[in-house]
């Protein structure tokens, strides 16, 4: 009963965007002795599924929303983690990065926040990444996925972002271990893109990035 | 000129106006190596501006060169070009809240160093095409503009979760630097002044964000009326504010998003002012000429009942085949005709 109130009152705050309300119901909760465990695996992440299920159902969620909700259950997740009795195991592990030519940060920082709250493994590559870097770091970090965010459609058709991430991956006999995940907003306005730069995946939104990400992982360790 | 004119009173001009965004595309015009070149130079964006629109026949011409080029007069050192696409801001000039503190809005701005390319290109077109044809600028609003000098998510984070005094701080500056650019503009004959602001859109931000907070600041950057000016969300969708902005500000032209309903949008203008329906011209590289042809008809459909309508794109992207630049530019001539 506890827990479905905290539940409430959390997604509630962050449907708000109003983070310092979100961190008020968590520390209540553990002051009433909700234990940090239970607060990643029971609220946090019921919720950004709560959330991805809305935005999947036509919710018209704004990317200050998107944006608020990833953080605040990236930062609610990391204060936990660091109090929990043993370390958690993670899903999978994900490499992160805008593609080359690409200065845009916001999509892969949603993505990302989204992702630890999911207790997925992030990491971050930065803006204007090669598609050498993607696939050397996500063979070196044994990542499962390696997501491309890119805000401008030419450098989401680049011969240098995708198109090369999937080469190196084909050249090097790693397409049946790694996936490539794609988005931003070209892909948004054209929703067959996803094919044309031979991704495997693409997600609408940042929030939606989540589910597609760890479905595919889920998909890839059956 | 004429058939613009005769869209805001509402009239019948030949056609409806035809607003076509090329702007990169005049480095392959001119046949440079580069669209680092073509940047370096007023008289190239001149000329490449006025060859286009001489080739396809639409009815503006554009003094902007790309976004970047308001980072770079607040102090960004530099700007990463690309082969086939508009170039980024690379260099973000805010690293930390000092730098928000100690950053300068130039009060000069027409006589700016990083404005003399700019200064030229818009002298040439005032001399080659002033009154005959719109010349369109291009401002970013003042809350809009710190994602060009800091990144979007260090934005976003200062302005949901950062020192609110920081925040107003940033604000009111690039608020001041919107409010000089558009008086620098003005000064200099440009007629049409595209406000870029896509916090005023619903998929940006709540609505109540935007009519408690977005729209005071927006006064503040158009505190000088809004004579000229077109509200534009970068593409994003903004139908469910524009009661409250013409209510509120009196801006009387919307350059809607390609994802808005074209008819809903000037349902909710209702006369008050123009509608621009926009087409999603990502698309344009893939689409066949007769697709193509099918969307512009079903556009022109929706938005020219009524007149006060003219059709526009966003910025047009280097991949879209010419043939498809005159696809979409045949279709809205013919259907465009009164």
């Amino acid at each position: 009963m506890i827990l479905e109130k905290v539940i409430a009152a959390y997604s509630e705050a962050v449907f708000d965007t109003d983070r310092d309300k979100a961190f008020e119901v968590i520390h209540a909760a553990i002051a009433q002795g909700v234990t940090p465990e239970d607060i990643v695996f029971k609220v946090v992440i019921p919720s950004m599924e709560q959330m991805i299920k809305a935005i999947s159902e036509d919710f018209d969620a704004n990317l200050a929303q998107h944006f608020m909700a990833s953080q605040i259950a990236s930062q609610v997740t990391d204060e936990m983690v660091a109090q929990f009795q043993t370390s958690p195991e993670t899903i999978g592990r994900v490499v992160i990065g805008t593609s080359h030519g690409d200065m845009h940060t916001l999509g892969k920082r949603i993505v990302s926040g989204c992702l630890r709250s999911l207790m997925i493994d992030v990491i971050d590559l930065g803006v204007n990444v090669s598609a050498e870097r993607f696939v050397d770091t996500a063979l070196e970090h044994n990542a499962d996925i390696i997501a491309i965010s890119s805000m401008m459609v030419h450098t989401a058709r680049s011969e240098y972002g995708c198109l090369a991430v999937r080469q190196l991956l084909k050249e090097r006999q790693l397409e049946g271990r790694i996936k490539i995940i794609v988005g931003g907003a070209p892909y948004t306005w054209d929703t067959e893109l996803y094919n044309v730069v031979l991704a495997d995946a693409w997600a609408s939104d940042g929030i939606s990035a989540g589910k597609v990400i760890k479905d595919l992982i889920m998909g890839m360790h059956k | 000129m004429d058939r613009l004119v005769a869209a805001i009173k509402g009239e019948k001009a030949d056609r409806i106006p035809v607003f076509c965004n090329l702007l990169d595309q005049g480095a392959k015009e001119l046949g440079l190596a580069s669209l680092h070149d073509y940047y370096q130079s007023g008289e190239y964006v001149a000329e490449g501006q006025l060859k286009m629109r001489e080739k396809y026949g639409y009815d503006n011409v554009w003094s902007l060169f790309y976004v970047g080029k308001e980072a770079e007069l607040l102090g960004c050192q530099k700007i990463l070009f690309s082969p086939d696409g508009p170039p980024n801001v690379e260099h973000f000039v805010i690293q930390s809240y000092d730098d928000i503190h100690n950053l300068e809005i130039p009060d000069d701005i027409i006589h700016h160093p990083v404005f003399a390319e700019e200064l030229k290109c818009l002298q040439i077109l005032k001399r080659e095409v002033g009154g005959r044809y719109p010349i369109c600028g291009y401002v970013t609003a003042g809350m809009a503009l710190p994602a060009l000098l800091m990144g979007m998510d260090k934005w976003f984070e200062l302005l949901f979760m950062g020192p609110p005094e920081v925040r107003d701080e940033l604000l009111a500056k690039c608020s001041l630097f919107c409010q000089r650019h558009i008086a620098a503009l003005r000064e200099l004959g440009v007629d049409v002044i595209v406000y870029a602001n896509p916090f005023g859109s619903t998929d940006f931000m709540p609505l109540q964000y935007i009519i408690k907070t977005g729209i005071p600041w927006m006064k503040q950057d158009l505190s000088a009326g809004t004579q000229g000016i077109v509200y534009y969300c970068g593409g994003a969708r903004f139908n469910q504010v524009i009661e409250s902005i013409i209510s509120q500000i009196g801006i009387k032209t919307y350059y809607l998003s390609p994802l808005d309903d074209i008819a809903t949008g000037k349902q909710i203008i209702n006369g008050r002012g123009l509608t621009c329906g926009v087409i999603n011209d990502i698309k344009l590289i893939d689409w066949s000429e007769e697709e193509i042809r099918q969307e512009v008809k079903r556009m022109l459909a929706a938005g020219m009942a009524g007149n006060k309508f003219l059709f526009g794109t966003i910025l047009m992207p280097y991949k879209i085949p010419e043939r498809n630049i005159r696809a979409m530019l045949d279709a809205v001539y013919e259907f465009g005709q009164f």
